[in-house]
């Protein structure tokens, strides 16, 4: 696991892949406004990948409501009726985890921000460990395709609200 | 003397150095990666015949499919009933290694009265266990 506290530097195959999609997204906005007047402005939607029918994701630890005692924790990352796969990787019924700490839900159309609030584990990483500071956070799980894209429909968590106490 | 002592250093770097070669059929693992059963927990009692819930935990490393290669990953492999098998080779398929090729991260089964073992063990994009090989400590439950 690359991440052992709650980061806030996404590693360089992430930017590489920012970059990749920074490149991309330019590279479709020009042809939008190329086409602009006579199209629909559909530049902004990324293409996402199909999820299979009872797919679910959900955090087998901690339980909602829990007190965390010191700040540090493991999250174990469930999934059923799908499987994980790393990033860049196009294997049918698979995504990689995301992890939002103290925020809702991003775009379900586009790429899932990369930040302290929006872990990625493009490793296939199932156990996630992270540190956060005494006070209430919520921890919502939402998978991600091989490009960082939201499935269709969506494949996410419950969001759930825990609290750190002080040691 | 000095003879006996070359020739002793000799013996055991040829033998490490076997032992290297058999160990390396397999991916590498990363450093303190390790794989756990998340549940049920060890000594447990499952409903006999009826489908019960196992989750696979991994530390330290990542979940892949089978045949993706990509450093520090495996998929993960449930031995039911079964001590590990040889380290150096492909992870049999029966219904006594159940493969998770999909990049499943929990199961379902269901087991006959009795005692029963399980066990994690992570095998790379061919199968192989990695070198260290990763596994979970063997729990026994008992069904009823």
């Amino acid at each position: 696991m690359r991440r052992t506290n709650v980061p806030a530097v996404p590693n360089p195959s992430s930017i590489a892949m920012m970059r990749l999609c920074a490149t991309r997204a330019v590279s479709r906005a020009v042809l939008a406004v190329a086409i602009a007047g006579a199209a629909l402005p559909l530049a902004a939607f990324a293409e996402s990948t199909a999820s299979p029918p009872g797919a679910e994701e959900y955090i087998i630890w901690p339980p909602d409501g829990a007190v965390i005692h010191g700040g540090k924790l493991w999250v174990r990352m469930g999934l059923r009726n799908m499987g994980v796969c790393p990033k860049g990787i196009v294997f049918p019924n698979t995504g990689h985890h995301h992890l939002l700490i103290d925020t809702d839900l991003p775009a379900l159309d586009q790429e899932i921000p990369s930040d302290r609030n929006h872990l990625h584990f493009g490793a296939g990483e199932t156990d996630a460990r992270i540190e956060l500071p005494p006070g209430k956070h919520t921890l919502q799980l939402i998978l991600g395709d091989h490009n960082h894209v939201p499935h269709t429909p969506p494949v996410y968590s419950k969001k759930i609200t825990i609290t750190v106490q002080k040691d | 003397m000095y003879k006996l002592i070359a020739v002793a250093a000799l013996v055991v770097s040829a033998i490490g150095g076997a032992a290297d070669f058999a160990a390396a059929a397999g991916a590498p693992s990363p450093h303190g990666a390790y794989a756990y059963i998340g549940y049920p927990n060890d000594g447990q009692v499952v409903p006999a015949n009826k489908p019960f819930r196992v989750w696979f935990g991994l530390r330290y490393m990542g979940v892949a499919p089978k045949g993706v290669k990509y450093p520090n990953t495996g998929h993960h492999h449930l031995l039911i009933d079964t001590d590990l098998p040889p380290l150096d080779q492909e992870i049999p398929s029966d219904r006594n290694h159940l493969h998770f090729g999909a990049g499943e991260t929990e199961t379902t089964i269901q087991l006959p009265p009795g005692k029963h073992t399980l066990q994690l063990l992570m095998g790379d994009d061919m199968h192989v266990p990695h070198s260290p090989p990763v596994y979970s400590k063997k729990i026994t439950v008992i069904a009823r």
